[in-house]
C-alpha cells in the first residue's frame, strides 16, 4: 500500500434503477477511509409546493414523493389530514389500506432482493425474482387500476372497495408468491455466489444501529426491534397480530434474509387483514378548510420509518408539510458501514439499505497526488468487485 | 452505390440492437421501476434486441425519466454529450414530458425537452412497461424513416 | 414511562423555561422549551428519559420567528416533539450533533431551506440544493414566493436559454 489517498465519486448518473445520488469515497489503497454523501439531485421542492396546494391537490404530490412505497407515503399523509381534521377514517378503509401497505411491501422487497442479486453478479435470480414480482403487481393492478401509484388513499376513507372476486384473486396469488417466498429463502442460504458476497459484508452492530438512528430492516438486521406497526400502530395494524423479524447478524446477508422473511409476514397480514375485513363503508365525508392545529403522522414503509409533520392554518393549504423519508435517517448509518471497508464491497452494502436514491452509474477517480480524473461506470465497479472476488 | 448498402446494413443493426442508458433526472423511481421491469421475463425487450447499458458510452439511446431539477441539468447535459452519434432521446413518463406535476417546483426546470432533444414521449403516470414497449417501437420506426448519416 | 411523566419530569428539571406542553393523543407529546436550552434538554431526553431516537427536525417560518421542532422518540412509540424558536433577523442555534449524530443532516437541511445557523455543527454546508444557488435564498422561508425564487434564480444566470435557444 502506496499510503496515498485516492478519492473516489460515484454517481450522479443511475444505475439500474433509482434515484441520481452522489457519494465521494476515499480510498487508501483498497480500503475506504472516509465517505461523503452529496444529496439532493431529486429534490423537487415538493414541501414548499404543499404550501402552495390545497389539501386535496397535496394527495397527489404526496403519491409521487416516492414511487416505490407511493402508498406509505400518501398512507402517512391522509392520516395526518385526518388527524387535523379530527376526522377518522372507517374500519373497512383502515384494512384495505393494510392490504395495500402489505402488498407493496411485497412488491418493495421483491424489488430489492432482485436488486442486490444484480448487484452481486447473480443476474438469474434478479431476474427470477422480478418474474415473480409480477403477479404482485397484478394484483395491485386488480385492486387498484394501477401497477405503481395506486392512488387507493383519499382523505377520509379509501377510493375503492375489495369485493369477493378480488378478494380471492389476492389470496391466490399470495399462493403463488409464499411458495415463492420460501425458494428464495432456501436459495439465498445455501448459494455460494450470495453467501460470499454478503456474508459479514457491511457489519452494523447493534449499539451502533441504535446510535446512528437506522431505521426499517436495516435496524431490524443489526437486532434492533423497532418496528411503527408494532409500536405505534396505525391503521388497521393494532388489531392484526404478526411478528417483528428481526436477527442478529447485522450483515448483508441478514438483510436480506429480513426482507425475505418479512415477504412471508406480510403475506399473512394480508390474509389475516382480508379475512377480518369489517363490512361498512370505505370513506366519510370531509371539509375542505382545516382549523389550525398540528400534527405528527408516522409510518412503516417498505425502508424504515416514515415521518410527516403538518401544521394547518384555518385555510385550505397547508402552513407547513414536512416529509423525511427512511433513507435520510439511514444515510448515517450507511456512511458508518462504508467506512474501513473495502472498495469492492460498496455496491452491496450502497444496495444493502435499499436506497431510495442510488445512482452509482459513473465514478471519477481522482488521484490526490496527480490531479488526474479518470471516470468509472458502475458497471466497472460491479466488473472489479466480481474480479477481485475471483482473485480472494 | 457500395456505401448505400453499407449504410443500409449499418441502420439495419443499429434498429434491431438498440442499446439504451437510463438516466433519472429527479423522478420518484416510479418510472424508473417499470423501465426496469420491461427487462424482465415478463415483458423481455431482449427479444428486440434492445439492451440496458450502464455507460452512455456503450449507448444508442438515452432513456429519461423525472422532471429536471436544477442540479441535475448539467450532468444530464454531460450524459446526453457522451453518447455517441447517431443518438436517440426517449422521455418516459408524464414529468420527463412536461415537468408535470413538480411543474411550478424552485427546483425544477420542466420537461426534459427543455435541456435536450427528444425523438419520443411515453406519458403516463407511470406507463405502463406495454407503453413503454411501443415508445422504443415507435423510435426504432423513426429510426428507419430517418435519411442515412453520411 | 407514560406521556404524563415524560412532562412532569421536563418540569420538574427545567421549570419555567419548559412550556404550552400538551398530549395531543396518546403517543403524540408536544413541549416548548426556551432555545437556550434546548441542548440541555434534548441531551437530558436522550440521557435520562430514554429517548435514543432522533426522527427528525422540522423548521417552520412563523412571520418574526423561525420556528425549530425536534420530534425525538422513546421505545420507538412515543413522539415527543420539542419546539423551540430563534430569530428570524439573525437565526442561530447550538448544534446537537454530538448528542444525536443523525441531527447532522437534518440540521443541514433545515440551515439549507430556512437559514438556520447550528453553531459548533462539525460541518455545516449544502445538502440538498444545487451548488449554484444563491446564497441568503431560503425557500421554506415564507417571503420567497415561487415567484420570487424563479425571478432571483433567472436573474443569477439560469443558463439554459443562453445555451440553447441559439
Amino acid at each position: 500500500m502506496s499510503g496515498s489517498m485516492i478519492k473516489v465519486v460515484i454517481g450522479p448518473q443511475h444505475p439500474a434503477l433509482k434515484e441520481p445520488e452522489r457519494f465521494i469515497i476515499e480510498v487508501e489503497g483498497e480500503q475506504v477511509v472516509q465517505v461523503t454523501p452529496r444529496i439532493g439531485y431529486v429534490h423537487r421542492g415538493i414541501e414548499k409546493a404543499m404550501e402552495n396546494r390545497t389539501y386535496i391537490q397535496n394527495l397527489y404530490l404526496a403519491e409521487r414523493i416516492c414511487g416505490i412505497c407511493s402508498h406509505a407515503h400518501t398512507t402517512c399523509y391522509v392520516q395526518a389530514v385526518e388527524d387535523l381534521l379530527s376526522i377518522e377514517a372507517p374500519p373497512r378503509a383502515k384494512y384495505i389500506r393494510t392490504v395495500i401497505a402489505e402488498l407493496e411491501r411485497i412488491h418493495s422487497h421483491l424489488l430489492w432482493l432482485g436488486i442486490l442479486a444484480h448487484e452481486v453478479g447473480f443476474d438469474t435470480f434478479f431476474m427470477y425474482v422480478w418474474r415473480d414480482r409480477e403477479v404482485i403487481m397484478d394484483l395491485l393492478e386488480e385492486i387498484s387500476g394501477n401497477r405503481v401509484n395506486y392512488a387507493m388513499n383519499t382523505i377520509g376513507g379509501v377510493r375503492r372497495d375489495l369485493d369477493q372476486e378480488k378478494i380471492s384473486k389476492i389470496l391466490k396469488g399470495l399462493e403463488v408468491i409464499e411458495e415463492k417466498a420460501k425458494k428464495y429463502i432456501q436459495m439465498i442460504q445455501k448459494e455460494p455466489t450470495i453467501l460470499k458476497r454478503t456474508v459479514g459484508v457491511g457489519y452494523l452492530s447493534s449499539i451502533d444501529a441504535v446510535r446512528y438512528n437506522a431505521v426499517g430492516p436495516l435496524a431490524r438486521a443489526s437486532g434492533v426491534k423497532r418496528d411503527v406497526r408494532k409500536d405505534d400502530p396505525y391503521i388497521a395494524y393494532d388489531d392484526i397480530s404478526f411478528n417483528i423479524v428481526t436477527r442478529d447478524e447485522g450483515d448483508c446477508f441478514s438483510r436480506m434474509m429480513i426482507r425475505a422473511e418479512e415477504i412471508l409476514e406480510s403475506i399473512n397480514i394480508v390474509r389475516e387483514a382480508l379475512s377480518k375485513l369489517p363490512v361498512g363503508d370505505i370513506s366519510v365525508k370531509t371539509r375542505l378548510v382545516i382549523p389550525p392545529s398540528e400534527t405528527v403522522s408516522r409510518v412503516e414503509a417498505p425502508r424504515g420509518e416514515l415521518i410527516h409533520y403538518a401544521r394547518s392554518n384555518g385555510t385550505d393549504k397547508p402552513e407547513r408539510y414536512k416529509i423525511r423519508a427512511p433513507t435520510l435517517a439511514n444515510l448515517k448509518a450507511l456512511c458508518k458501514m462504508l467506512t474501513g471497508i473495502y472498495l469492492a464491497d460498496v455496491p452491496v452494502i450502497l444496495a444493502g439499505i435499499d436506497p431510495c436514491f442510488s445512482c452509482m452509474d459513473r465514478m471519477q477517480i481522482i488521484d490526490c497526488e496527480k490531479k488526474e480524473k479518470q471516470s468509472w461506470t458502475l458497471d466497472d465497479l460491479r466488473r472489479y468487485a466480481r474480479e477481485w472476488y475471483q482473485k480472494h | 452505390m457500395k456505401a448505400k448498402l453499407a449504410d443500409k446494413i449499418l441502420k439495419w443493426a443499429r434498429t434491431r440492437s438498440l442499446w439504451v442508458t437510463h438516466f433519472n433526472t429527479g423522478g420518484c423511481n416510479g418510472c424508473d421501476i417499470e423501465l426496469v421491469a420491461i427487462f424482465t421475463p415478463r415483458y423481455d425487450v431482449e427479444r428486440f434486441g434492445i439492451m440496458l447499458k450502464g455507460s452512455p458510452r456503450h449507448a444508442d439511446v438515452l432513456a429519461v425519466t423525472g422532471p429536471v431539477t436544477r442540479q441535475v441539468r448539467d450532468r444530464l447535459l454531460t450524459i446526453y454529450e457522451q453518447i455517441p452519434e447517431p443518438k436517440h432521446v426517449i422521455a418516459i413518463g408524464t414529468c420527463a414530458v412536461s415537468g408535470a406535476p413538480f411543474w411550478d417546483g424552485y427546483n425544477v426546470i420542466g420537461g426534459v425537452d427543455k435541456i435536450v432533444p427528444i425523438d419520443v414521449y411515453v406519458p403516463g403516470c407511470p406507463p405502463r412497461p406495454e407503453a413503454i414497449i411501443y415508445g422504443f417501437k415507435k423510435l426504432i420506426k423513426k429510426m428507419e424513416a430517418e435519411e442515412d448519416i453520411e | 414511562m407514560n406521556e404524563d411523566e415524560i412532562i412532569t419530569s421536563l418540569k420538574n428539571r427545567f421549570g419555567e423555561r419548559v412550556h404550552n406542553s400538551k398530549i395531543a393523543k396518546p403517543r403524540r407529546v408536544y413541549v416548548e422549551v426556551d432555545a437556550s436550552i434546548i441542548r440541555e434538554a434534548l441531551s437530558y431526553m436522550r440521557g435520562s428519559l430514554g429517548f435514543d431516537h432522533l426522527s427528525t427536525i422540522t423548521g417552520l417560518d412563523s412571520e418574526e420567528r423561525i420556528e425549530l421542532i425536534y420530534h425525538i422518540v422513546c421505545g420507538n412509540s412515543i413522539v415527543v416533539s420539542m419546539k423551540t424558536n430563534v430569530l428570524k433577523t439573525n437565526p442561530k442555534i447550538g448544534s446537537i450533533s454530538d448528542i444525536y449524530v443523525t441531527a447532522e443532516l437534518y440540521e443541514r437541511e433545515v440551515y439549507d431551506l430556512l437559514g438556520v445557523r447550528f453553531e459548533e455543527h462539525p460541518n455545516l454546508s449544502r445538502l440538498i440544493l444545487p451548488e449554484d444557488w444563491p446564497e441568503n435564498l431560503h425557500p421554506l422561508r415564507k417571503e420567497a414566493t415561487l415567484e420570487q425564487i424563479k425571478s432571483r434564480l433567472s436573474m443569477n444566470g439560469d443558463g439554459i436559454n443562453e445555451r440553447f435557444n441559439d
